[in-house]
């Protein structure tokens, strides 16, 4: 591999890597400064690239390292995330405000259903242990292989296994007893809620048929609704969504209230 | 020792002390048998034997554990050995639970041991439940969890 062919390469998938660092630190400034961060270190160390694994692979094995140096000292978010931040959110007039602007300017400040169930995701995934975000995302959304993991994590294959199995095992358990739109007893309804408000005269439950998820909740399992979820954050790009701006002025809401909340 | 695929737990009882061992052949990673006995908080999860364990599985750390056997006692231990993939030893003033691993051709051994005993054992020895019965759900789940976890393709 030689300078002048990392560049392009480097291209074809750098979208993908700022949206899993984003869904990693919920912030787009650690986003965009860890792909710069990566680019630079992957151009300087492009000698010991050896093409055991493919370059994507390598490159995200650099940035994951430099996600995971951010984050290790950092706490993790609680389960409850949402709730924590929406009350806080009715505090703030500002924080609506800002969105409503956003919401009536931007060419990116639709509000979507489906997207803020892919922002809901990024937050509550962050009550997992780090190791289990990262492989999490890294095989549900990124679809890298069991083997591409261990080798982007240092870890072993069984390890991958484990931490896959639990995350996905928690994640499953955290959604069926919060989300409305896959259960009716779930105590968390913001996504219709926020539609509420930011499309008026939207009928929520129109929108919600539109979802493969929320419409065949009744018939499927809890693992095959995951994997709907999973298939929801596949097939959106967070940074150039129709509704982007007004979903990321909501992320940086909620970090900020997690910061806060978390004493950081 | 019973080394089965079953579980089943023995119990030997002395005037001044009480022992109960488990042990089962587990198909599976040591690293994934030791992931999944020192998550602390995935632990409940699988373990049908624990109520809830709060703190960190780790050399020196503390942890409370509210068990099945008593839901209402908080049993607040303290992580004496921590040889990963190999031994974890927690305890308290009353005894101490060691669990051990030995790796096989096929997966690993699994042990699970509690003493609890001393001067005063023989006065409250009668209010003290049996262990067996969560000895061997405990081993049962730990199994099944963990070849679960091998067998995974997802």
């Amino acid at each position: 591999m030689t300078t002048d062919k990392l560049t392009p390469e480097f291209e074809t998938f750098q979208g993908e890597l700022k949206s899993f660092i984003l869904r990693m630190t919920a912030s787009v400034q650690d986003a965009e400064d860890i792909v710069q961060e990566t680019y630079i270190k992957a151009h300087a160390k492009l000698n010991t690239f050896r093409g055991e694994s493919s370059l994507k692979t390598w490159v995200f094995s650099i940035a994951s390292n430099l996600a995971r140096d951010l984050l290790r000292s950092k706490k993790r978010w609680p389960e409850t995330v949402t709730d924590i931040c929406r009350e806080e959110s009715l505090g703030n007039p500002q924080f609506f405000q800002e969105a409503l602007q956003i919401r009536q300017t931007s060419p990116q400040g639709n509000f979507e259903i489906k997207e803020h169930i892919a922002l809901c995701f990024t937050c509550v995934s962050k009550s997992l242990p780090l190791e289990q975000q990262l492989a999490l995302l890294l095989k549900e959304v990124y679809g890298f292989s069991m083997k591409e993991i261990a080798s982007i994590l240092n870890q072993t294959e069984a390890m991958v296994k484990y931490y896959l199995h639990t995350s996905r095992s928690r994640m499953i358990e955290v959604f069926d007893q919060r989300c409305s739109l896959i259960n009716k007893q779930g105590i968390c309804h913001q996504c219709t809620e926020l539609n509420g408000i930011f499309n008026p005269k939207q009928k929520a439950q129109e929108e919600l048929v539109k979802i493969e998820m929320a419409k065949d909740a009744e018939n499927k399992s809890k693992e095959e609704l995951f994997d709907l979820r999973m298939k929801i954050l596949q097939e959106l790009d967070p940074f150039e969504s129709g509704a982007a701006e007004l979903q990321l002025h909501h992320l940086e809401h909620n970090r900020q209230v997690m910061e806060k909340y978390l004493g950081e | 020792m019973n080394q089965q695929t079953n579980p089943k737990a023995v119990t030997e009882k002395r005037m001044f002390r009480r022992e109960t061992t488990v042990s089962v052949n587990i198909e599976a990673d040591s690293s994934i048998v030791w992931a999944l006995l020192t998550h602390a908080s995935d632990i409940p999860r699988w373990n049908s034997t624990v109520v809830s364990l709060t703190g960190e599985i780790r050399e020196g750390g503390a942890i409370e554990l509210k068990s099945t056997l008593d839901e209402k006692r908080v049993f607040k231990l303290k992580v004496k050995e921590f040889v990963p993939e190999k031994r974890l030893v927690w305890g308290d003033g009353m005894g101490s639970r060691v669990y051990s691993l030995d790796k096989k051709s096929n997966g690993v051994l699994f042990s699970m041991s509690e003493k609890i005993g001393g001067p005063l054992f023989p006065l409250f020895a009668k209010m003290i439940p049996s262990f067996d019965r969560s000895f061997e759900q405990f081993a049962a789940d730990l199994k099944k969890e963990a070849e679960t976890i091998q067998g995974s393709k997802k």
